[in-house]
């Protein structure tokens, strides 16, 4: 009868025996050196669990032996009824130290030891139908004790390993948190060499619009002075040539202050308001009278709508698409230009100026808004190559695109989008 | 129009105060400019130091000063300016190459009258010099205690 229980015990013990034998392998494989903890941890689970089946079993065994002994000497000194728990002590110490199966072997040990010794008749492995009450009491105290150990062993374990995955959670935040903080440094540290080298450029182009136009200044007066003064004594190439000098150096003058005015673009910041794009267009029109004066031109403004951007800054913009539309017609009679607004996407207005004018080549419209680039010969069509790329600077700045479209001889268009102001809708109803 | 007032013009580079002064003499302003060629210079003159101690200590109707110049830049001669007592009423004209912004809205900040941008363009330059000239030492009242030539 013990032995059914005994098959018993063992069947329900047998799975959290697998299960923690999985856990500690699961534990030895995990990668180590995280930590002292960690080491602290593995050093305290070894000492607890003894791996080698032989060595578990006959850990078993020796405890087993231990408290029998123990148990005889203190009968033998007159003590009663010390060997039930001496033994079940020694069931415990195996449940807890070596396992499942060496406390099973442990219960088996221990109830033949006490038939044998304590329960009479003594010295036989006959069972008094007297001490049967004894015999199941100590099998079942010896089973609940043994449950307990395993019970407790396995929430222990189950505590130790969720708190060394925490520890090496812990540690890898520990390590990206650094990570963090060095990407921080480097960024910091590019951030200031930005800086560095953004006022380096200031200094640079502070220093391009005092020195570089100083001197450009003296050529123009002197050759202009020169004129002035010797202009009867001079023969016609060599009044050309001094005309050529002047020219050239007003042209290197108009260079210098458009690239100052592209690089201050890059650098002022934008003071952004609500722009009422229409009112600036008319003013940009007006402005721009001198150069249209004596020209046939049809202007057509549709109603334009009110924007959130730097409105200096998209004056230039506009002076530049304007007047390059103005330039651009030259030949036309009449030349047409018209200032609209086009569906741009949600929350963005897109407007274009359109003119008929002389148009580029489509295969270098990627050209056409590089410093310097220019797709018509100075002679033809004057100008520095820079105020596209002006326009296209202040149109990014605002988180805007810019684009052209056209083909030779047929015009050109330019779109350019920009946020929208929120209430654009109601001003611009408002807007007689 | 009563009388002529006395222009200081201080200017370090030669060419420019030649060009000054040529747009200044077609309008026969040209014997009334006092010319200093650095900051410090600029100063002596004003408080009649070193070689101008002699000088009637009479403040000039109108200074034009550049912003580059050797020794004491021009921002830091338009502060002692400004801040004393004697000198601050006195009207000061910068004129430079400088386009900048920076510079433009420090001389503001610190009470200049004006900010004109030296033109590229000769007959600008002479127009916009010609201008000042006029505006400063002929049509404008300067304040009290300023050098003006008997009509």
């Amino acid at each position: 009868m013990p032995a059914i229980e005994i098959e018993a015990t063992k069947k329900q013990l047998s799975l959290p025996d697998r299960n923690k034998s999985v856990m500690m392998t699961d534990y030895v494989e995990r990668p180590t050196g995280v930590g002292v903890m960690r080491i602290l941890a593995r050093w305290h689970l070894e000492s607890q669990g003894i791996r080698l089946p032989i060595l578990r079993y006959g850990f078993s065994v020796v405890c087993v032996a231990i408290g029998l002994g123990l148990a005889l000497t203190l009968q033998y000194y007159q003590f009663r009824n010390v060997e039930l728990p001496v033994l079940t002590l020694a069931i415990a110490l195996t449940t807890w130290y070596a396992g499942v199966g060496p406390s099973v072997l442990a219960i088996v040990l221990s109830t033949a030891c006490f038939d044998y010794f304590f329960a009479e008749p003594i010295h036989s492995f006959t069972v008094n139908s007297q001490n049967l009450p004894y015999f199941f009491t100590f099998i079942a105290w010896a089973v609940v004790v043994s449950s307990f150990s395993v019970a407790r062993r396995r929430i222990e374990d189950n505590l130790r390993q969720a708190r060394d995955h925490l520890q090496v959670e812990l540690e890898q935040r520990k390590q990206r948190e650094d990570q963090i903080r060095k990407l921080n440094q480097e960024l910091a540290r590019q951030a200031a060499e930005l800086e560095a080298s953004n006022k380096e450029l200031e200094s640079f182009a502070y220093s391009v619009s005092h020195d570089l136009r100083a001197p450009l200044r003296h050529v123009v007066g002197y050759s202009e002075l020169l004129q002035r003064q010797a202009s009867s004594l001079l023969d016609d190439r060599s009044r050309r040539y001094l005309q050529t000098i002047v020219d050239a150096s007003k042209r290197m003058g108009n260079l210098i202050d458009d690239l100052l005015g592209f690089s201050r673009i890059g650098r002022a910041e934008t003071k952004k308001t609500l722009v009422n794009l229409e009112q600036l267009v008319r003013e940009v029109v007006k402005e721009l009278g001198q150069e249209t004066s004596g020209r046939d031109i049809a202007w057509k403004i549709s109603t334009l709508p009110v924007c959130y951007g730097d409105r200096s800054m998209l004056k230039v913009v506009l002076v530049n698409l304007v007047s390059n539309a103005v330039k651009f017609t030259r030949t036309r009679t009449p030349a047409e230009i018209e200032i609209g607004c086009a569906d741009g996407k949600e929350g963005q207005a897109e407007l274009f100026v359109r003119d008929n004018g002389a148009g580029f080549e489509m295969l270098y419209v990627n050209k056409l808004f590089g410093v310097f680039q220019r797709l018509h010969r100075s002679e033809e069509f004057e100008g520095t190559g820079i105020g596209l790329a002006t326009a296209q600077r202040i149109i990014h700045r605002h988180g805007g695109k810019i684009r052209a479209e056209g083909a030779v001889d047929q015009g050109a268009t330019f779109y350019f989008s920009l946020p929208r102001s929120k209430d654009t809708a109601e001003r611009t109803a408002n807007t007689p | 129009m009563n009388g002529l007032g006395r222009i200081l013009l201080v200017e370090d580079d030669p060419r420019d105060v030649e060009l000054t002064l040529t747009a200044l003499e077609e309008y026969k302003l040209a014997n009334e400019v006092v010319i200093t060629r650095d900051g410090a210079e600029a100063l002596d003159y004003l408080y009649c130091r070193g070689e101008f101690s002699s000088r009637s200590s009479e403040n000039p109707a109108v200074m034009l000063l550049d912003l580059k110049l050797p020794k004491i830049d021009g921002l830091e001669v338009l502060q002692q300016v400004r801040s004393d007592e004697r000198l601050k009423m006195m009207p000061v004209v910068v004129l430079t190459s400088s386009h900048e912004e920076k510079d433009m809205v420090r001389s503001y900040q610190l009470g200049v009258n004006a900010y004109v941008v030296k033109p590229v363009d000769f007959h600008e330059f002479v127009n916009a010099v010609k201008e000042l000239g006029v505006f400063w030492a002929v049509i404008n009242e300067p304040p009290p205690g300023s050098i003006k030539k008997a009509p």
